[in-house]
């Protein structure tokens, strides 16, 4: 955990512009173990500080990789000298944006280390089950990943705060054969935001999500690609997260919004169907923690949902202090770096389309001749909404059952158009919060969804 | 304040105290000057002085590793701490290793001082020019950097490199708008270890402004069809990496589910492509001169007239596997040109696609993608019809290469890859 030795440095704060002081760790574990083999063992830990200071709608950004209070005096002078120095170079000149936020936020947890050796052991456990109980897989890959964070933030005139957010996954990837002796895959990620006890102190609770995986990947040896073109499709929880996160969440990003995002001209306009209602929540969910809680942002702005489509109606943008001001909308904590050296962006926390009414059966037995989607691998999202999915597990529907696996594909369509064929949403919600997004910098983010019908194009072959 | 061969003798006498027989270790300090831009114009300024340590020891054919950016004593002793725990609580496995003694080198390479005020008047150039030639070109975001850096490596069987560099690197996140009508996204990115020319002249990017300027009236293909698709060299140079990934690549030999498992020698692809990964040739500005495992670094032909030369191998899988190791990370792509022009490939294209990016699910070990066409535009009878939307393509990355038919003369120079556009044949493509 950091110690506080920067607050005292505030005092250095210059009159006339806004300065955010930012002390920042971050913390990584690894281990994989590829089809027996210990091929990754390793720790990591980087730490330093930064300052950021605008001068009119001119930024300047300085970091060092060092922790000591000279060197949080070093970064507010050279990120003072360089919004300086590239006032020279700029036309921009924006009013800086109003306070909204002041006092603390208090720690909200710890972060606890575990030994190596614990990881380890962890991960040879669950590859000794899957060995000794799944001989015919042709590879399997035990993967953990731990990259925590641990933030104090200070600001001229905004909140201040410390916030811990631990992370840590493993991910199990299974590979089989089809006849043919081509392989094909499929991964699960379990774990989630807390250290390695919160999740890991009983492994075998984890058994049967490994014996679902293995059911899925002998499916899919025998899986068949899917048609090419439009079709009617039930998308799983994890895949309405992704639906939530790509197709949708990064065009209400209010930087992407000023870049020409198709968000821009529909706002307060229907640009889903009315079951839909989209959420990025801050630190809560449904009365309990949200995936990835973040408190308080890295421009030290309180956290606060964001509803972004109401009812099928967009409604809101997420934003940094100065796109607030340009939107008249109010910051609500979305700005944030993933290390020391990075500077606040616009970014998503906990992503999420709220639940419906039907259950996950009434909306597989409504598809005559379809697809069900489950697990998507990765996915991107442009400007204009269009957006794709890869499907790394899914089944074909054929009159409202289940049938053969799907091979690999991808999914794609435009996002406020197909979320406009949304015509059934399930009463659950799943989340995950496993992922990353890249945008510049990584970020650790939370993404949920229930089922949905909706018509989408699938790429086959 | 102490360089880093002066830190790193200080660390091999900590690592003497701990009584450690084999290890490696590398540490390096760097910093980044580096300007943003925000709707044509210059947004932020950012520094970052950044440094870090990684050190893997190993016990009893046991290995592991720490990495931070604490290099001082304490932070040193800290990371050796980290790494013993974490060897000790390995397997046994005698396939770690680490390469034999490669000798005493310092390699200087790409900008030794890098002048700020001409790296600007060079951007600003270029956002003059484009608000002249390219006005419906709008400017997302945009990084222009400067990074040096001095890294120190030395291991215990006597190998010592040390790397000085810099380099000037550019990117910009771009779309084009007229009226409310806006394209996706494109990307363009070069380095570069001078700054002679205009930017306007690098890489790509004068190709990259007019197709996203050619693009905001896009259609999507009607039904589906096996056609060809002539990938633009940023294009061509992430199905390359893909490939390498899914067939030569570690974890595919290890586990041995590559589909080029045993193909060493025999010919995966058609005969027009050669493909190798050359850190010293001149185009490439910043090569790679020591190994993750710690040789010295080799220029690697991986295909050669389509035959597969070698897996790429590190010294843990070439010992797992009893293949032969790469002494090449696996950067700085260079593919042979082909002899026809671009425009000579679209004219020969009776129905197919430009593709100036692939937006798709990771292909699985088979190698199977399927993704998104972007950046894209169809091509009819040999000429371009228009830009693409909601185009999808699919196909199998082994088969692709082996349905090449046509490279470009034109090659792109990122500063990092040397690509040619390439065509290939078969893919099936589709729209709503």
């Amino acid at each position: 955990m950091l110690q506080d030795i920067i607050g005292s440095k505030t005092v250095l704060f210059a009159d006339g512009v806004q300065t955010v002081l930012r002390a920042h760790e971050n913390r990584n574990r690894n281990v994989a173990i590829l089809k027996g083999n210990l091929v990754n063992n390793s720790r990591s830990e980087s730490r330093g500080i930064n300052a950021r200071v605008n001068r009119n709608g001119i930024f300047g950004f300085a970091s060092i990789a060092d922790y000591t209070p000279e060197a949080a005096e070093k970064v507010i002078k050279a990120a003072t000298e360089n919004a300086e120095f590239l006032s020279r170079h700029s036309s921009r000149s924006i009013a800086l944006p109003a306070s909204v936020c002041s006092g603390s936020v208090a720690l909200n947890r710890d972060i606890v280390d575990v030994e190596q050796k614990r990881i380890i052991e962890l991960c040879r456990q669950f590859d000794d089950y899957i060995a000794n109980k799944y001989p015919d897989l042709s590879s399997r890959i035990i993967s953990y990943a731990e990259d925590s964070q641990d933030r104090i933030i200070y600001s001229s005139d905004a909140a201040s705060g410390h916030l811990v957010t631990p992370r840590c996954h493993v991910y199990i990837v299974m590979t089989a054969e089809t006849a043919e002796g081509t392989p094909v895959e499929i991964f699960k990620a379990i774990g989630g935001f807390g250290s390695f006890e919160d999740h890991f102190s009983d492994p075998e609770k984890y058994y049967p999500d490994i014996d679902k995986l293995y059911k899925q990947v002998m499916d899919k040896k025998e899986g068949i690609y899917p048609e090419a073109g439009e079709k009617t499709v039930i998308l799983g929880g994890l895949m309405g997260g992704m639906l939530a996160h790509e197709a949708v969440g990064h065009t209400v990003e209010a930087d992407l919004v000023r870049g020409g995002s198709v968000a821009g001209p529909n706002l307060n306009k229907r640009v889903a169907s009315e079951l839909v209602t989209m959420v990025d929540f801050a630190h809560s969910y449904n009365g309990g923690l949200a995936p990835l809680p973040v408190y308080l942002d890295d421009e030290g702005i309180v956290a606060e949902d964001v509803t972004l489509i109401k009812d099928g109606i967009l409604v809101g943008y997420m934003n940094d202090r100065e796109s607030a001001e340009e939107y008249g909308m109010k910051p609500a904590g979305n700005a944030r770096g993933w290390t020391f050296r990075d500077e606040p962006i616009i970014r998503m926390r906990n992503t999420c389309i709220l639940p419906g009414k039907n259950t996950v059966e009434e909306l597989i037995a409504s598809v005559e001749d379809g697809y069900y989607l489950i697990q998507s691998g990765n996915g991107q999202a442009d400007l204009t909404g269009e957006f794709m999915f890869g499907v790394t597990c899914g089944y074909e529907i054929k009159n409202g059952k289940l049938g053969r696996a799907l091979l690999d594909t991808t999914v794609t369509g435009v996002a406020f158009d197909m979320l406009k064929t949304v015509d059934m949403v399930s009463d659950e919600v799943t989340w995950t919060s496993s992922g990353f997004c890249g945008k510049k910098q990584p970020m650790a983010v939370g993404m949920g969804g229930p089922h949905i019908r909706c018509r989408i194009t699938v790429g086959g072959r | 304040m102490k360089t880093v061969r002066e830190i790193g003798d200080s660390f091999d006498a900590i690592i003497k105290d701990r009584d450690i027989q084999k290890y490696t270790y590398t540490l390096s300090t760097s910093e980044k000057q580096e300007l943003n831009l925000e709707d044509g114009t210059f947004k932020l300024m950012r520094t970052v002085f950044d440094q870090n340590g990684s050190v893997r020891v190993f016990r009893d054919g046991k290995t592991g590793s720490a990495s931070g950016n604490d290099i001082s004593e304490e932070g040193l002793n800290k990371l050796l701490t980290e790494s013993i725990a974490a060897a000790e609580s390995a397997t046994e496995d005698p396939c770690h290793d680490i390469a034999p003694d490669q000798g005493k080198d310092v390699f200087r390479q790409g900008v030794d001082k890098p002048d700020i005020d001409r790296f600007i008047e060079r951007v600003q150039e270029l956002l003059d020019l484009m608000d002249k030639d390219y006005p419906k070109i709008k400017i997302l975001g945009g990084v222009a950097s400067i990074d040096r850096w001095n890294w120190f490596s030395r291991n215990s069987n006597g190998t010592e490199f040390e790397g000085i560099g810099g380099q000037y690197g550019f990117s910009l996140e771009i779309s084009a708008s007229e009226g409310d009508k806006t394209t996706g996204l494109d990307y363009v990115y070069f380095s570069t270890a001078d700054l002679d020319k205009p930017f306007i002249e690098m890489a790509d990017v004068k190709e990259h402004l007019q197709a996203v300027s050619d693009s905001i009236y896009p259609e999507s293909v009607e039904g589906k069809f096996e056609g060809k698709v002539i990938m633009t060299p940023s294009c061509a140079e992430n199905f390359l990496y893909m490939t390498i990934g899914n067939y030569i690549s570690d974890r595919v030999i290890i586990d041995g589910t590559s589909q080029w498992l045993d193909k060493v020698g025999e010919k995966v692809a058609d005969e027009s492509l050669s493909v190798a990964l050359r850190p010293f040739d001149e185009r490439i500005v910043m090569g790679e001169r020591g190994t993750q495992d710690g040789y010295r670094t080799e220029e690697v032909q991986v295909l050669e007239k389509g035959v597969l030369k070698t897996h790429l191998l590190s010294l843990y899988a070439a010992n797992k596997t009893g293949r032969p190791v790469t002494k090449n990370t696996g950067h700085d792509l260079v593919v042979e040109p082909g002899d026809k022009s671009l425009e000579e490939m679209i004219a020969s294209v009776d129905k197919g696609i430009l593709m100036g990016g692939f937006s798709g699910g990771q292909p699985g070990t088979n190698g199977d993608f399927s993704g998104v066409a972007k950046n894209s535009f169809l091509i009819e009878k040999g000429k371009i019809r228009c830009a693409l939307s909601e185009t999808m393509v699919n196909g199998n990355l082994g088969d692709i290469l082996n349905h090449i038919c046509g490279i470009s003369k034109e090659q792109c120079l990122s500063g990092s890859s040397v690509v040619p556009y390439i065509a290939v044949d078969g893919v099936i493509i589709s729209g709503k």
